[in-house]
C-alpha cells in the first residue's frame, strides 16, 4: 500500500481503464463481496490454502475470509443468480492473502467466460485477452509458461494402471505442479508385500458382495460396530483392487518410462504436439482426442495474432488448483525481475458443479495481478 | 520491576510438576498472595519473576518474546510456531507431561495402516465424493506439515477445541490428530494410531526465547537460574562414589574412568588411598565390584545434591543464539 495518493489514483486509472477494455469485449462487470464464506476456499483449495487466508468468523459462527481470489466468487455469483449461459464477467477488485510478509492485499483484474461451448476457440481468446492486459501495461512480449491438466488425465486413464496409481498420479500432478520431480520417489514405493498379503490372495477374483461380506465379518469378529466416516463397501472395494493388483503392485518400468517422456515434454507449442504425437504411436497410446484438441487450440491461438514463439508449453506444468480441467497458462515478467506470475489462468470445467451449480458449465478465465503488472511494465 | 519473566503453567499436574522442578534444582517459586495469585517471586534469583499462564499462552508468549522462558508442552511451542527453532531454543526435556501427537482413524479402516494406505483412502474419497476427508484436530500446523510431509492433499481440517477423539463417531470429521498419552482414550473410541503417524513425541520443556529482551540484567539472572538448573541436571545423573584403601593408585583411577566411565573430579587417590569418583548411575555396581576385588573393605556411594561445573552448556547454548 501506498501513501502517495497520486500513485493509487494513477494505478486504480490505469486498472480501471483495463476493465473498460474487458467491458468493451462484452465482459459484465461484477462486484462480489469482499467477505466470502471460507467454505468453498477451504474444500476447492484444500488446506496449503489455509495460511493464506484472513480467516474469521461471523456471529452465528460460519468460516469466513476474505476473498482471496474472485474467480470462485463471481461463478458464486452467476449461480446465485440463476443466469443463462454462455455468460461472461469482468472484475477488477482487492484480493486478500498472507504470503508471508508483504502488503497483504493485492489488486486484481480478470476475466471469466461461462458456458461457451466451442472451447478451443475460447481458450485461444482468453489467451490473447490475457496478452492484450499485458500490453495494456506496456509489457509486450510476456513468457508464457502453458500446460494442458485434462491432457495429462488422458494420458493416465490411457496407461495400463491400478486405480490406486491413476489417483495418485492424478493428485500429485494436480497438487504439486512438479510430478517430474516426484517421479523417482514414485518409483520407489514399493512393491514390498503388502501385510495383508495372505487376506488379498484369498480375495483375489472375488466379486464386491462376497468382499464386503468377508470384511463386515472380520469387524464384527473383532467387534468393530462404529465404521466412520467410510462405508465396509468402501473398505472392501480397496482391498479388492489390491488384491487384483497382486504381485505386480508397482508402477511397472514401461509405465515409467512413457510417464518420464510424456513428462519431459517441453518447448515451442507445435514441437511439443509432435513429439505427443511421436509418444504416443511409440507407447501404443490412443491419445488422438485430446492431442487434436491441443492442435486446435494451437491453431486458433496463431489464427488470432498470438506470437508462439513466446509460448514455451510444457507437459509438466500444472497449477496447484484441483479445477482446472484443460489448458493453463501464467504470463512472466520476460526480463526476471517480477518473481511472481503477472497473470494466471485456465480452463476450469468442474468448478460450477463442484460449486454446487446444477448443471457442468464450460469455463475459462484468467486473473491479472495489476501491482505485479505495473512492476513488469516500469522495469 | 523484575527483568527475567518466567512463564509457568497456572493449574494442574502441569504446575505442580513445574514446581518440584525448579525446587530440585533449589528454586523455589513463591505466590505471594497464595495458589491463585498469577504473579510468583523467586527468592534465590535476583531480577526474576515468574507469572502463571495457560501452558498455550506460554508458548505465544516465548513466541512474541514477551516472557524470556516458559515452561510448556513441545508440542504446543511447535503448534504455535511453525518456524519454532528460528524464535526459541528448547533448553531441556524436563520428564514430565509426556504425550504423542498421532494421527488416529477409525478401527474398521483395516484397510488403513499407513499413512501411505491414507493417502491412497484421502484421494479416493475425494474423487468419489467430490468431499475431502474431514480431520478434526487443535494442531492445525502440525497437521498440516505432516499430511504435506507425506503428500497427502485431500483433507480438511475441522478445528477441535475439546473432545476430538468423539469426532469420527459423531461425523463431524473423519479422522483426528490429537494427543495420546497411553492410547486407551483413543481405543475406547474406536479408533487407531496409524503405524507411522506419530507426528511427534512430547514432553514438557524448559524454553527460551529468542526474541525477548535479552540485557544484561536479563542474561545475568538467565545466568544463575540456568546454573542451578544445570548443576541439578547433572547431579541427577551422577552418582558419587568413596572408599579409602592403600592400593588404590594412578593406574586402578584409569582403569575405572575406562571401564566404568567414571571420572576422578578431585584428583588422587591421596597419600592415604583416599579416593572419590563419580560415574553415571548405570556402572555405579560393577564401579562397587571392581573396587572390592582390588582392595577396598568398604565403598560408599550417595547421590549428590548439585554439581556445579565451570561450563555451564544450557547457557552458553542459549549465549550462542541470542548472541
Amino acid at each position: 500500500m501506498s501513501f502517495d495518493a497520486a500513485d493509487t489514483r494513477a494505478r486504480n486509472g490505469r486498472a480501471e481503464a483495463l476493465v473498460e477494455l474487458y467491458e468493451r469485449a462484452a465482459y459484465v462487470r461484477v462486484q462480489p463481496a469482499i467477505l466470502q464464506p471460507a467454505d468453498a476456499f477451504l474444500e476447492l483449495s484444500g488446506e496449503e490454502l489455509r495460511r493464506r487466508l484472513f480467516l474469521t468468523t461471523d456471529a452465528d459462527g460460519r468460516e469466513m475470509c476474505l476473498r482471496p481470489d474472485l474467480t470462485i466468487p463471481t461463478c458464486r455469483l452467476h449461480i446465485e443468480s440463476s443466469a443463462p449461459v454462455p455468460a461472461s464477467y469482468c472484475y477488477l477488485g482487492r484480493v486478500f492473502r498472507d504470503r508471508g510478509g508483504g502488503a497483504g492485499e493485492y489488486l486484481q483484474a480478470g476475466i471469466e467466460s461461462l458456458g461457451r461451448e466451442d472451447l478451443e476457440a475460447t481458450d485461444a481468446e482468453t489467451l490473447a485477452l490475457a496478452l492484450d492486459s499485458a500490453k495494456h501495461f506496456g509489457v509486450e512480449k510476456p513468457m508464457i509458461r502453458m500446460g494442458d491438466v485434462g491432457l495429462f488425465s488422458a494420458f493416465v486413464a490411457a496407461l495400463n494402471l491400478s486405480p490406486a496409481w491413476r489417483r495418485r498420479l492424478l493428485k500429485d500432478f494436480n497438487r504439486t505442479g512438479t510430478l517430474a520431480a516426484d517421479l523417482s520417489s514414485l518409483k520407489q514405493i514399493s512393491s514390498a508385500p503388502s501385510p495383508h498379503a495372505g487376506m488379498l490372495a484369498a480375495l483375489e477374483g472375488s466379486d464386491l458382495a462376497s468382499a464386503r461380506a468377508f470384511v463386515a465379518d472380520l469387524l464384527s469378529i473383532a467387534g468393530i460396530s462404529n465404521v466412520g466416516g467410510r462405508t465396509v463397501g468402501e473398505i472392501a472395494e480397496r482391498f479388492l483392487e489390491q488384491a487384483s493388483l497382486g504381485s505386480a503392485g508397482g508402477l511397472g518400468s514401461g509405465n515409467c518410462t512413457a510417464l518420464e517422456r510424456y513428462l519431459s515434454v517441453e518447448g515451442d507449442p507445435d514441437e511439443a504436439l509432435a513429439e505427443l504425437r511421436a509418444l504416443a504411436k511409440d507407447s501404443n497410446l490412443d491419445l488422438s482426442a485430446g492431442l487434436d484438441r491441443l492442435e486446435q487450440r494451437i491453431g486458433f491461438m496463431a489464427a488470432g495474432g498470438v506470437d508462439l514463439s513466446i509460448v514455451r508449453f510444457s507437459t509438466a506444468f500444472g497449477r496447484a488448483l484441483d479445477y482446472y480441467t484443460g489448458m493453463v497458462f501464467e504470463l512472466y515478467d520476460p526480463r526476471g525481475q517480477v518473481k511472481w506470475p503477472l497473470i494466471a489462468g485456465g480452463r476450469y470445467d468442474r468448478l460450477m458443479t463442484l460449486l454446487g451449480g446444477k448443471n457442468a458449465i464450460p469455463a475459462v478465465g484468467f486473473a491479472a495481478w495489476i501491482e505485479q503488472l505495473e512492476q513488469a511494465g516500469a522495469a | 520491576m523484575s527483568a527475567l519473566i518466567i512463564g509457568v503453567p497456572s493449574k494442574g499436574r502441569l504446575q505442580e510438576n513445574a514446581h518440584a522442578f525448579f525446587k530440585r534444582a533449589g528454586i523455589s517459586l513463591v505466590q505471594p498472595r497464595g495458589g491463585r495469585d498469577y504473579r510468583g517471586t523467586v527468592p534465590e534469583i535476583e531480577d526474576a519473576e515468574v507469572v502463571y499462564l495457560s501452558a498455550a499462552e506460554i508458548a505465544g508468549n516465548l513466541s512474541q518474546g514477551t516472557i524470556h522462558f516458559g515452561v510448556t508442552g513441545e508440542d504446543l511451542v511447535r503448534e504455535t510456531m511453525p518456524d519454532a527453532d528460528a524464535r526459541v531454543l528448547m533448553i531441556d526435556g524436563l520428564g514430565f507431561g509426556f504425550a504423542n501427537v498421532v494421527v488416529a482413524v477409525p478401527q474398521a479402516w483395516i484397510d488403513v495402516r499407513s499413512m501411505q494406505d491414507l493417502d491412497d483412502v484421502a484421494t479416493a474419497f475425494h474423487a468419489k465424493r467430490g468431499k475431502r476427508m474431514r480431520v478434526a484436530t487443535k494442531y492445525v500446523n502440525l497437521t498440516r506439515s505432516f499430511f504435506a510431509q507425506h503428500g497427502i492433499a485431500d483433507y480438511r481440517i475441522v478445528e477441535s477445541a475439546g473432545a476430538t477423539e468423539g469426532a469420527p463417531a459423531t461425523g463431524t470429521a473423519e479422522l483426528i490428530v490429537d494427543i495420546t498419552t497411553t492410547g486407551s482414550t483413543l481405543a475406547a473410541n474406536g479408533l487407531k494410531v496409524v503405524d507411522d503417524g506419530v507426528i511427534l513425541r512430547s514432553q514438557a520443556n524448559l524454553v527460551a526465547s529468542l526474541g525477548a529482551n535479552w540485557g544484561q540484567r536479563e542474561r545475568a539472572s538467565a545466568r544463575a537460574l540456568l546454573d542451578r538448573i544445570a548443576a541439578e541436571r547433572v547431579a541427577r545423573t551422577t552418582r558419587e562414589v568413596r572408599s579409602r584403601f592403600k592400593t588404590a593408585d594412578a593406574e586402578l583411577v584409569a582403569e575405572a574412568k575406562g571401564r566404568f566411565r567414571a571420572i576422578a573430579p578431585l584428583g588422587g587417590p591421596t597419600s592415604s588411598g583416599m579416593l572419590t569418583l563419580l560415574c553415571p548411575p548405570e556402572t555405579v555396581h560393577e564401579l562397587a565390584i571392581f573396587l572390592r576385588q582390588r582392595g577396598a573393605e568398604t565403598v560408599m556411594v550417595a547421590a549428590p545434591e548439585y554439581i556445579f561445573e565451570r561450563e555451564n552448556p544450557l547457557y552458553e547454548a542459549l549465549i550462542s543464539k541470542i548472541g
